[in-house]
């Protein structure tokens, strides 16, 4: 049975309609951010905790830590499989969200690829590298982080406005801010320390805050639960 | 001058869909249904009319055991959507 409309009711009810998407966020969105919230907090903690606790010669193979996290992706994997089980309709906006999140991963990979690669293979057969000087083989790892945050920043900030959810925002500006911070600091003694540990606290503000707060308030921004 | 109204369009069922689908880049046949408040039977003939008429794509699959029936529109329903809409305001605000 077909209802026809008048032509004021057949544009509320296309007003009506678009906005049942409208400030979607995909059910579960809250279980990934809250995954590598805990992730990076627990990594660059446990970092922290080593650099400042092992013998001098040795305290930098705290960073082989890091290695582990590629054995997370399985597990975002299956985590993003069951949230696109769960959810039943996707916006525009969800769809762009995932580019930018995905775009965030390629930047994170190439950088981290191209530096490993850097200072394990070219920078060990470099004439560049003299004795006493060996140091500058790991030189651009000082900026890693603070490039990091600045990827975080971006991406929390985008996602924030897209979704119009504060917190995710706010974590955002704090991630770019302790960016910045962090460019102050790079000729200080302690330097990676001091890095694990802003990483730590930008993770908690940035992923674990935001990540708790959009479970209290799934009822009110995710669609269809 | 007044335009003619794409019938297909000037149907309550047929404008609730077409209205989710173009803020959205897929929706499942369940959500639309919740949304829409329309009967599963009622639901389906209105779709397969938009999807015959080749506003929409329709993709029967599975997630896990339960079969699932994604919908989206087509670049031919944006576009009729489109003209509907200036077809509306041309009879809401004449010139």
């Amino acid at each position: 049975m077909e209802n026809l409309l008048t032509e004021k009711e057949s544009l509320d009810l296309i007003g009506q309609m678009i906005n049942t998407a409208k400030n979607n966020l995909q059910k579960g969105t809250a279980k990934i951010i809250l995954f590598w919230g805990y992730l990076v907090a627990g990594f660059s903690l446990a970092t922290w905790v080593l650099l400042e606790n092992l013998p001098h010669e040795t305290r930098y193979h705290a960073f082989y830590l890091w290695f582990l996290m590629v054995a997370a992706y399985p597990f975002h994997y299956m985590l993003v499989k069951k949230i696109d089980r769960e959810n039943r309709v996707r916006t525009y906006i969800d769809g762009l969200m995932n580019r930018v999140w995905i775009g965030f991963t390629i930047s994170i990979l190439v950088v981290v690829s191209g530096m490993l690669i850097d200072s394990l293979i070219v920078n060990t057969v470099a004439e560049a590298v003299k004795p006493g000087h060996e140091f500058v083989r790991w030189f651009h790892w000082l900026l890693l982080v603070p490039f990091m945050l600045c990827l975080y920043g971006f991406a929390l900030f985008v996602s924030g406005k897209a979704y119009e959810f504060k917190p995710l925002t706010l974590g955002g500006i704090f991630c770019f801010a302790a960016s910045f911070v962090l460019l102050f600091s790079l000729h200080k003694t302690g330097v990676y320390g001091v890095q694990m540990f802003a990483l730590f606290i930008s993770a908690v503000a940035g992923f674990v805050i935001p990540g708790h707060l959009l479970n209290r308030k799934e009822k009110k921004y995710v669609q269809g639960s | 001058m007044f335009k003619d109204l794409d019938p297909l369009l000037h149907s309550q069922l047929r404008l609730a869909v077409i209205s989710i689908l173009i803020g959205s880049e897929e929706a499942d046949f369940v959500f639309i249904r919740e949304k829409t408040n329309a009967t599963a039977g009622n639901l389906s003939v209105q779709i397969e009319k938009l999807r015959e008429a080749g506003y929409i794509s329709v993709e029967k699959s599975f997630r896990g055991k339960m079969p699932r029936t994604t919908c989206r529109i087509t670049p031919a329903g944006i576009s009729a959507f489109e003209k509907y809409v200036a077809a509306l305001n041309s009879y809401l605000r004449p010139k």
